[in-house]
């Protein structure tokens, strides 16, 4: 899909916490149908980013739209738009997987039957006879596929990824990534927040790494070889760049 | 949304089993407490009416004397309590409960004012009453102490928010889930009580409706602590934190308040003694109130005013008994004094009670201990209506006697003799206690007290909507 109108947006962001200056005069946009991948060390600023645009940080200066909207003005609007899936997606370990989806649909103002639910699940690769297991019995990959049963359920326009494939096993990162992709595919925007370059080299159209909240350097993720991507990381993460 | 809510609410209760224990424990101490007190309350009424009984009995078949003597024999009366003090007991056993009625005054033991201590004295004590207004409150902080902090702890916050839930209808679903949670589990217990109440004395219409009632206000009771809880958990990022200030909520609550206030109302407020009490009765007896002049004046204008009444020079000319004439009007006198003394005592104690309600402000406990009490029918206002009621009881067998004694003797001679036949005519004491709005009534302050409460604990979960944060 090729890329147009930017449905994630961030125009000279400028994040503060109380002295520090987290975020410092981003400039990024992501179209339906891409896939952004925002690298950086620990404290570079990708997690700040994606709380800005979920709303959970104002901006300092500067501003963040999503689809047109934004999160400050019309939080409502821009959270219908949007799936979030963190490090370690959050689910209630009480209930089970077809709970957790059909409660968290309920409060995305999505209703959905019993049957959907299910089907909303095994699209997602869940195995039928999890569905209806507690929560507190699944891997990370598992919770992750509920995240995106949600994501998939609420139709969302954009997703934010806060370090997806973290501690899964490359089996199941590769099937995140797989996921992913197919959901940007079908129009969605994704903005993903990573340590893992080679996730990132795989599922991604765009490359961007932050540094001291600064968007130092993007790449064209299809032209950028892995072993140049590798090497200008690792010179930032060391600071000789 | 907030039905969804509502709903995952009670499924996180009802599926963590450590609450489960929990509601178990509750369940097996408010039914061990309560069976207790039932058994007890039944005990202590068959024995009011098995010595009332044979009180009456004895009254009945004093044979020939003179009815002055017989009026000293003296009747017992019990104040019947009502079902719902073997709930909340209140202040049964600092009142007392029987009254020993005979001439002259008031019984001694009826008013102790020493008693005054019991209104702080009773916290602490266990009865059914205690669980339910000093230990169920733990079990509202149990479920409600990291009803945020857990959900900001463990990242579903954020989930939550990055759906759009508002603030607001997150924590009224929440708050709302938690009391029917808390309801589910209080249910086994409640219905349990109201079986054993139902199989063990006869309820009646007013007892039903008094029953509702302190259910309704316990209800507000444990949401002023829900709401108070979800508002802390939300101000404490963590859950540990959050549980040490609640901890500590209750205790100056349950614990501290009654007797801060108590020990104030005693200084602003200050009773006499017993011996100081009785003392200033007996001043007044002898010296009269103001400008009635004392014992012996009076009783010198009484003569002369009897003697003028019925046309004749010496009290032996009487036609009726002098000796019945003159201690009508003494005894009248000392009612009178004794009234005063009385009613400034029980004022005094209804002051302090106000002054009581300073504390307060530390937490709800005090206003719904109050409320509990008076709805049981085991508070100083009821204890002052069967008082009141027991002495024209008094007043009405003493005047029967009197007119006795000065109908059938004249003059200075006190031959008048009663038989068993008087005796059995006098009707027997019977106590109506007062229905449920004199309940509500004398509590109006309290349940004014626990209302602001609930309105505060409101506004404070409302206004901490604001500050949730994931």
């Amino acid at each position: 899909m090729s890329p147009n109108k930017p449905l994630l947006e961030a125009r000279k962001l400028v994040v503060n916490y109380k002295n520090h200056r987290a975020i410092d005069a981003l400039d990024l946009s992501v179209p339906a149908g891409c896939v952004y991948a925002l690298l950086g060390g620990n404290g570079a600023g990708k997690t700040s980013t994606i709380n800005t645009f979920l709303g959970f940080n104002r901006p300092t200066d500067g501003n963040v739209f999503i689809d047109g909207e934004s999160p400050e003005q019309n939080p409502a609007a821009v959270r219908a738009k949007l799936a979030y899936l963190p490090e370690n997606v959050a689910l209630y370990n009480y209930m089970s997987g077809i709970e957790n989806l059909s409660f968290f649909c309920t409060l995305a103002n999505v209703r959905i039957s019993r049957q959907q639910a299910h089907d909303l699940l095994a699209n997602t690769g869940l195995q039928a006879d999890a569905h209806d297991r507690r929560v507190s019995t699944y891997s990370k990959g598992m919770r992750q596929k509920v995240g995106l049963a949600v994501a998939s359920a609420k139709q969302a326009k954009v997703m934010l990824l806060d370090e997806p494939t973290s501690g899964l096993d490359p089996s199941a990162a590769n099937d995140f990534a797989r996921r992913v992709r197919q959901a940007a595919d079908l129009g969605m925007a994704v903005l993903m927040a990573t340590h893992d370059l080679f996730n990132a080299k795989q599922v991604a159209d765009r490359i961007g790494i932050m540094k001291a909240g600064r968007l130092v350097e993007e790449f064209d993720a299809h032209t950028v070889a892995h072993d140049e991507l590798e090497h200008k990381y690792l010179a930032h993460a060391r600071g000789s760049l | 949304m907030i039905a969804a809510i509502i709903r995952k609410e009670l499924l996180a209760v009802l599926r963590d089993g450590r609450l489960l224990v929990l509601a178990f424990s509750v369940f097996a101490v408010l039914s061990g407490f309560f069976l207790a007190s039932v058994a007890e309350h039944r005990q202590v009424q068959q024995e009011k009416r098995a010595v009332g009984a044979t009180a009456k009995e004895q009254w009945d078949t004093q044979g020939v004397k003179n009815p002055h003597a017989a009026a000293h024999f003296g009747i017992y009366v019990f104040k019947p309590d009502s079902p719902l003090a073997s709930i909340d007991p209140g202040l049964r056993q600092y009142t007392g409960q029987a009254l020993w009625l005979e001439p002259h005054k008031r019984n001694e033991a009826r008013f102790n004012p020493a008693a005054d201590q019991g209104l702080a004295g009773r916290f602490g004590q266990a009865s059914a009453g205690f669980v339910l207004y000093a230990l169920l409150p733990l079990l509202v902080i149990a479920l409600a102490f990291n009803a945020v902090t857990q959900e900001r702890e463990q990242g579903t916050l954020r989930m939550l928010h990055s759906l759009g839930v508002s603030a607001t209808k997150l924590l009224l679903g929440k708050f709302t889930g938690l009391l029917l949670a808390f309801v589910v589990v209080l249910t086994p217990a409640m219905l349990i009580a109201v079986i054993i109440l139902y199989q063990n004395f006869d309820l009646a219409g007013d007892d039903i409706l008094r029953l509702s009632a302190l259910s309704g206000v316990l209800f507000v009771y444990y949401a002023v602590f829900a709401a108070l809880a979800m508002s802390t958990s939300i101000h404490f990022k963590s859950s540990r934190l959050a549980l040490f200030v609640l901890l500590a909520f209750w205790t100056g609550s349950v614990l501290i308040a009654p007797r801060l206030g108590a020990t104030a109302a005693e200084m602003l407020v200050p009773t006499p003694s017993v011996a100081a009490f009785w003392a200033a009765i007996k001043q007044d007896i002898q010296q009269g109130l103001a400008n009635d002049g004392d014992h012996d004046a009076r009783e010198a204008a009484f003569n002369a005013q009897v003697l003028k009444q019925y046309g004749v020079a010496r009290i032996e000319d009487l036609p009726v008994g002098y000796t019945a004439l003159k201690r009508s009007f003494n005894d009248n006198y000392s009612e009178r004094v004794h009234a005063l003394h009385f009613d400034r005592l029980r004022d005094a104690f209804e002051r302090q009670g106000r002054f009581v309600h300073i504390a307060s402000l530390l937490g709800p406990s005090i206003a719904m201990r109050s409320v509990s009490m008076a709805l049981s029918g085991m508070d100083l206002a009821h204890q002052r209506h069967f008082e009141d009621e027991a002495e024209q009881y008094r007043d009405y067998f003493i005047g029967l006697t009197d007119d006795w004694d000065r109908e059938r003797s004249h003059g200075a001679e006190r031959g008048a003799q009663g038989h068993d036949a008087d005796w059995g005519s006098v009707k027997a004491f019977s106590y109506t206690p007062p229905p449920l709005g004199f309940a509500l009534y004398h509590a109006l302050a309290d349940l004014l007290v626990l209302l602001a409460w609930l309105a505060v604990a409101l506004i404070w979960l409302l206004f901490s909507a604001n500050r949730l944060k994931p």
